[in-house]
């Protein structure tokens, strides 16, 4: 065992297209360490959400090696690779795809009901999300009774739901002002505080900041420190 | 949150298209229910009219449907013969003609005329008067007359009415005979507005005079009850070869096949549109469903949730859509079917009693069934297209759109 939460060794991901493959990833290699945080910067269609789709077992590569928790990510069968990104990894997106037709508990709640958390224990944690989020009054609204930074909030809440050990963000801020991108950078600065390690994507440098290790890629390839 | 839960939420999340969604499913299933019920109904109708009358097998010449062209010449021979098989436990000896009824007011009315030689148990129903009297020739002339004409003649149990019978088209119009009304009846064979009398077989041959005396339309037959029909009819068979004799059920059978198979054939056909309606109703709503939630299902499997999970919420809407819209069929299937009946037992020469929709069991649970298969047949692409989905550039284009 390498020790590393992730490890990239020469990552590469292809997409076929009718005018063409389109590289999107290429000669990556890259390591994640356990309560870490990472911050991922670089231009448009560089490659940054590829890569973060990589290190969080939804795609697979075309070439290279990928390592979670020392098992070969690409030699896994869909379901396991369900497991992994169900219980060990967490994700925020950019527009929080929250479900529209359920609560903010209902949101935090669901993914451990999938990973059969028992009852009680669900209630106590997800009351427990809600508190550490600041949203305990909100728990009955749906996601169109709340703000952008709310949204994101329970989305960072539900992504910590079956305690993950790499929290994996897509341009967090993307969709927020200013201040209540600083809030949300508040937040997963405590959730890395607590233990988590934090790979974040973003063309906001003050977040990026935040990272004690800040990337940039461009054309697909990693091309060192921002 | 159970997948049963998730799929209420998602199901009910959209409350204007889920009800439409229901109703469509609930009057296609509707129609399906009712051509299920088509497709038997006659014959269920026809055979619980046979049963009903008390005999269990029927002896004619040469037809299962009797008339008058085609009769049982040596009638009193056959039916001592008939009566001393030990397979028999009864056997009537029944002949149809005609009569003209006259009505004191100078009326006169064209009327079914039957005479029986027997017991013919539960061949019609009293209403209002006495069954024909056990020795009915001794004590004079007496009739039964069904409600329609008594109705149409004003006749009450005791009244006076003349016949003259018309049974044998080689002769001439015959002297009317006066009967005295015993009792108002229902046959069990009626038609609506059909004018029905009984009488015993010796006051018909009074009244028509025909030159075979001796010939019989038919001869209903009860089997013993521990022989069975199909026993009895084989016995029949083996001492009057001549003969047709035939169970209900080989009756039923045969108009199954023959006479009845046109409603078959249609309630098939239609069925089978119905079903291809409700296939490409749920397999619509699913995938616009689907398609708009492209999005959450991408979304629920970065999170974790395996293809199964997904596919197993998609077949809980599946069956939410399909399952109360095919409640909701039943009572309306049910409703349109009592419509519809009502429309076709208004066709002249269909016996009041005889049904075309006939609830059943057996029809309802092919009705579940198919209804089921089609919602699983039908939820197949939708649940193709969500299990399938490449989460990754999903959640691109989400992002994008």
């Amino acid at each position: 065992m390498s020790g590393f939460l992730v490890e990239a060794r020469d990552l590469h991901k292809v997409f076929p297209m009718p005018a063409g493959p389109v590289v999107a990833v290429q000669e990556v290699c890259l390591t994640i360490d356990p309560g870490s945080y990472t911050a991922v910067q670089g231009p448009s269609g560089c490659g940054k959400s590829t890569l973060l789709h990589l290190l969080g077992c939804v795609e697979t590569p075309t070439a290279g090696t990928l390592l979670f928790d020392g098992r070969e990510v690409g030699a896994l069968r869909d379901a396991e690779r369900s497991r992994i990104r169900l219980n060990h990894i967490g994700f925020v997106f950019q527009r929080f795809f929250l479900l529209p037709m359920l609560t903010a508990w209902e949101n935090i709640e669901l993914p451990q009901n999938e990973a059969g958390v028992a009852r009680a224990e669900r209630r106590a944690h997800t009351q427990e999300l809600l508190e550490y989020v600041g949203l305990e009054q909100r728990a009955g609204h749906r996601p169109s009774q709340l703000s952008g930074g709310e949204m994101q909030r329970v989305a960072i809440a539900r992504a910590l739901a079956n305690r993950p050990r790499l929290l994996l963000a897509d341009e967090p801020t993307g969709e927020l002002d200013e201040a209540t991108g600083e809030q949300i950078g508040d937040l997963i600065d405590r959730v890395h505080a607590d233990g988590t390690a934090i790979v974040v994507v973003t063309h906001n440098p003050a977040l990026a900041r935040r990272a004690a290790r800040q990337l940039t890629m461009r054309g697909g390839r990693l091309v060192g420190p921002a | 949150m159970s997948s049963l839960s998730f799929a209420w939420r998602s199901f009910t999340r959209q409350p204007a298209r889920a009800a439409l969604g229901v109703a469509g499913i609930a009057i296609v299933g509707a129609l399906l229910f009712d051509m299920l019920l088509l497709s038997q109904g006659l014959a269920v109708s026809f055979r619980d009219l046979l049963e009903g009358v008390g005999f269990d097998i029927r002896v004619t010449a040469d037809r299962f449907v009797p008339s008058r062209a085609s009769m049982i010449r040596n009638g009193t021979e056959v039916l001592t013969r008939l009566r001393a098989l030990p397979e028999i436990e009864d056997a009537v000896a029944v002949r149809f003609g005609r009569a003209e009824a006259l009505h004191s007011g100078g009326a006169h009315v064209l009327v079914n005329f039957m005479g029986v030689d027997g017991a013919a148990r539960n061949t019609w129903t009293v209403v209002e008067g006495a069954d024909l009297p056990i020795d009915s020739d001794a004590a004079g002339p007496a009739v039964l007359v069904n409600r329609t004409l008594a109705r149409r003649l004003n006749l009450s149990a005791g009244d006076s009415l003349r016949l003259r019978g018309s049974c044998d088209p080689r002769r001439s119009a015959m002297p009317a005979i006066d009967f005295q009304v015993s009792g108002i009846v229902d046959f069990r064979f009626e038609a609506a507005g059909e004018y029905a009398t009984v009488t015993t077989l010796s006051n018909l041959l009074r009244a028509c005079s025909p030159t075979d005396r001796d010939a019989v339309t038919m001869f209903l037959v009860a089997s013993g009850p521990d022989v069975g029909p199909d026993a009895a009819v084989r016995a029949i068979s083996g001492v009057l070869p001549g003969l047709n004799p035939f169970t209900n059920q080989q009756f039923v059978d045969r108009l199954q096949t023959a006479e009845f198979s046109y409603f078959r054939q249609i309630s098939f056909a239609l069925a089978t549109i119905t079903l291809f309606f409700a296939f490409l109703l749920i397999a619509t709503l699913l995938t616009v469903s689907v398609n708009q939630r492209l999005g959450e299902v991408a979304t629920l499997r970065a999170l974790g949730f395996r293809r199964k999970r997904v596919v197993a919420d998609l077949l809980w809407e599946s069956a939410l859509l399909v399952g109360s819209g095919g409640l909701l069929a039943l009572p309306l299937g049910a409703a349109l079917a009592f419509y519809l009946d009502g429309i076709l037992r208004q066709m002249p020469g269909i016996p009041v009693d005889l049904h075309f929709f006939v609830f059943q069991g057996r029809a309802t649970i092919v009705y579940a069934m198919l209804l089921a298969g089609t919602g699983l047949l039908a939820a197949s692409y939708p649940v193709y297209l969500a299990a399938r989905l490449p989460i990754a550039a999903t959640l691109r284009r989400e992002f994008t759109s």
